[in-house]
């Protein structure tokens, strides 16, 4: 199901009328009713992948279960193994096993012993990424001693199911996220509004930043050699608009449909397009997945201490896993190389860690300096981006081929899209609201302090917005694919 | 809980009345290509302007068309006139099924046929319907039977351009738009005919495909027919021939005349009259006048239209 379909709409205000409905006190049946509302949600796009959610919801359960009980080191690794090797193996089958087959066949055949393997037409099922790496967050923190295990299953199904981020995230760790499941939920009115807030700016981001600028961003993509190189910018700046409306208005849609039913999900994404260098983007940018790695794969790895040389490969395996996390395609490692040297002068310079505030703190305006950074960062990213969007990686060095031509510095032939002025238009008012609520949780969550007055004609003004520039027809989240 | 709901009642409502008014507004000051979901072109393509108009003063007539373009450019009253027999054309640019029953509630009791004849092209049952809802809507009046083909297309251009049309027709704002009758190369021709100045076809050939059939506009089909049926009026199903490389591409045309033919008495032209893809067309789904005239004569001698009483 859709966040951005009729289907959703239905289902949603069912499901939030029925939850409390069920008296606070009664947390068994409101997390059931979780649960089987989750099914639903997962089951209408389609139901046979159930059994896989089901089955690394069991395997995960008893895993940590064992892991309670158990004190031998050995057997605990044992354990611990076994909830890695389930997920990540539904993970390997279903994402990479043909994309591995792939090039064991090309480099066998490169090197003169050509193979013959079979590639499978595998499904990929909605939003595996996501639920397996949070799985694997609460048997690895149980491992570390980090988390109790629980004994309630129901709870830890609810977990693990969670509707709003079961198919994109964020990808939550147990910590924060199960002992939700454990406490009573009052329903309180500030929560709600807020959540109903940040659904309306996710549907705005989904439906008509980034449905709009999918379609000039695949006619651009799509034929790169007929395009000025002024064009190909416009066309992956477009893209770098296109990425965020659509997953982080996916996220949050996510975040504010728990906070009508009384949770709480971590932040995924905190104005990325305003960071000042690249480690500050990667500290804005998909935040739940970047802490993910961070604390479960770059900090086992020695992270930030020891030797230089150790720190540098730690940094390389974060961006490349991460990149390839995102698809079985040379193009993600690509652009999570590329991501890795962009980040190396700043561990070299060791300023990777020099803005953790806001831009412009203090004032409405950046500095000059600050600005001067948010434009070199930003326009670093785009470039990334090309190769993320790229079929593969050739397409991506045509795309940057036809970039770096004389035709870079000619207008970009706007007038030719339909429509591309009204697209740019609503890009500028995107960009203003973002940048007035940029020290918020979301860009609009600052209109709560507004009067009603004002308040409710903003909100009914983003509505006719919606109504009147969106896509008319349902359009998926890139990020379901991942 | 209570204030949550009875805010979110009251926000709703004024969200509604806002909307509307915005509509209005973004109607009023922005030009087409800057509202990309508010499309209201009275007197747009088509002629439905102008052949609306005529239905809504026309009488006694013996036979009603219906369909898409294929029908408004493929049946032509004036050479039925001319053979005797009067004859309506109701077609719009991609009448769907729903659209179809949206007119014939609106205009059966007013013309009053004896024999109703609907065209149908099998790639229009694959349409949302959205082209044919907003010609119907920019051009006609907006009553109960509008608001539910909204409902039933389910698009927000619909929606909004029902809002729009509903605000121009409480204003009276388009009593003064008169159609041209002739445009660029099309004339209209009293009683819905759309003539197009004779050109010819460079034939060409495609790649195989399939028809796709949506449930709703068969549905649509299906409620038109068994209202025809309680009022006792003959009707007949009709495929206006297109051109052999696009008639022969599809390779289940089978499955649409077995599925046709069970709601009733059913003729495909294409098979039933000899055409030459460059003679007889000016693009790859209309005839040109001699295509027009030699399908008509055909028509009348196959459906015995000169005997409907």
């Amino acid at each position: 199901m859709l966040f951005n379909s009729i289907d959703f709409a239905i289902f949603l205000p069912l499901v939030f009328m029925a939850y409390w409905l069920i008296p606070a006190r009664h947390i068994r049946a409101q997390n059931i009713l979780i649960v089987l509302a989750s099914y639903v949600f997962y089951g209408w796009w389609d139901w046979r992948f159930l059994s896989l959610i089901v089955f690394s919801t069991i395997v995960d359960y008893v895993v940590g279960r064992r892991l309670g009980q158990e004190n031998r080191p050995g057997r605990r690794k044992f354990l611990l193994w076994v909830s890695i090797a389930v997920n990540l193996g539904f993970l390997g089958f279903f994402k990479y096993y043909n994309f591995f087959v792939e090039n064991f066949v090309e480099a066998f055949s490169f090197f003169g012993q050509p193979i013959q393997a079979d590639l499978l037409h595998i499904i990929l099922p909605v939003g595996i990424s996501f639920y397996t790496f949070q799985t694997l967050s609460y048997t690895i923190d149980v491992y570390r001693r980090k988390l109790e295990p629980t004994n309630n299953f129901i709870a830890f199904t609810a977990f693990v199911s969670f509707f709003p981020q079961l198919v994109a995230g964020p990808i939550e760790r147990a910590t924060h996220l199960l002992p939700q499941f454990y406490k009573k939920r009052i329903f309180k009115y500030d929560l709600a509004a807020d959540g109903m807030r940040q659904i309306l700016w996710g549907l705005f981001k989904k439906m008509v930043i980034a449905d709009n600028c999918a379609g000039y961003v695949n006619m651009i993509f799509s034929n790169p050699e007929s395009h000025s190189g002024s064009m190909l910018v416009l066309g992956a700046v477009l893209f770098a608009f296109q990425i965020y409306g659509d997953f982080s208005g996916y996220s949050d849609i996510a975040i504010g449909t728990a906070r009508l039913f009384g949770f709480d999900l971590m932040k995924n994404f905190a104005f990325p397009y305003f960071s000042r260098d690249i480690a500050e983007f990667w500290r804005r940018w998909h935040i739940s997945l970047s802490t993910w790695f961070r604390d479960y794969l770059y900090i086992p790895l020695g992270g930030s201490r020891g030797s230089m040389a150790n720190q540098i490969r730690n940094v390389f395996i974060i961006f490349i896993v991460s990149g390839f996390w995102h698809g079985a395609n040379w193009t993600f490692i690509a652009w999570g190389a590329l991501n890795a040297l962009y980040f190396l002068p700043l561990l070299l310079l060791n300023r990777n860690r020099s803005n953790l505030d806001t831009i412009a703190e203090n004032s409405f305006f950046p500095t000059f300096r600050e600005l001067m950074g948010m434009l070199l960062t930003f326009g670093v990213t785009v470039l990334a981006w090309v190769f993320f969007r790229a079929e593969s990686i050739a397409h991506a060095w045509e795309y940057l081929g036809g970039i770096f031509t004389e035709s870079l510095f000619t207008i970009p032939e706007i007038m030719n899209f339909k429509q591309l002025d009204v697209l740019l238009k609503l890009l500028l008012l995107f960009l203003l609201v973002e940048w007035y609520g940029r020290k918020t949780e979301f860009a609009i969550q600052k209109f709560a302090t507004w009067p009603k007055l004002f308040r409710w004609p903003a909100y009914i003004f983003i509505i006719f917005l919606i109504g009147m520039y969106a896509q008319t027809e349902e359009t998926p989240f890139i990020y379901f694919q991942f | 809980m209570k204030k949550f709901l009875l805010n979110s009642v009251l926000f709703s409502l004024s969200a509604t009345i806002g909307y509307c008014l915005l509509i209005i507004v973004w109607g009023e000051i922005f030009l087409h290509n800057e509202r990309p979901n508010l499309i209201y072109r009275r007197a747009g393509y088509g002629h439905t302007l102008s052949r609306l108009n005529d239905a809504k003063v026309v009488n006694h007539t013996k036979v009603l068309f219906l369909g898409s373009s294929h029908a408004y450019r493929g049946f032509d009253v004036r050479y039925m006139h001319r053979q005797k027999i009067n004859a309506f054309n109701l077609g719009t640019s991609a009448q769907t099924a729903e659209v179809t029953e949206v007119l014939l509630n609106r205009y059966l009791d007013s013309i009053k046929p004896k024999l109703v004849i609907i065209e149908v092209a099998p790639t229009v049952f694959n349409l949302d319907g959205v082209e044919a809802a907003l010609d119907v809507l920019a051009n006609d009046t907006i009553d109960l039977n509008a608001a539910k083909l909204a409902v039933r297309v389910n698009n927000l251009r619909v929606y909004n351009t029902l809002i729009y049309a509903y605000y121009r027709g409480l204003r009276n704002r388009d009593s003064k738009v008169v159609e041209k009758k002739i445009k660029g190369r099309d004339t209209y021709r009293k009683n819905g005919y759309v003539e197009r100045k004779v050109t010819y076809f460079k034939k060409k050939s495609y790649s195989p495909r399939k028809y796709t059939f949506r449930d709703d506009q068969l549905a649509a089909l299906n409620r038109i027919i068994s209202k025809l049926k309680r009022r006792d009026l003959p009707y007949i199903l009709v495929q206006a021939p297109v051109t052999r490389g696009i008639y022969e591409r599809y390779t289940n045309r089978q499955e649409f005349e077995s599925m046709i033919k069970e709601m009733g008495p059913y003729y495909d032209f294409n098979k039933l009259v000899k055409l030459d893809d460059s003679l007889h067309f000016y693009d790859a789904f209309h005839l040109n006048q001699q295509g027009v005239e030699i399908f008509n004569q055909k028509l009348i001698h196959t459906l015995r239209l000169d005997t409907v009483r």
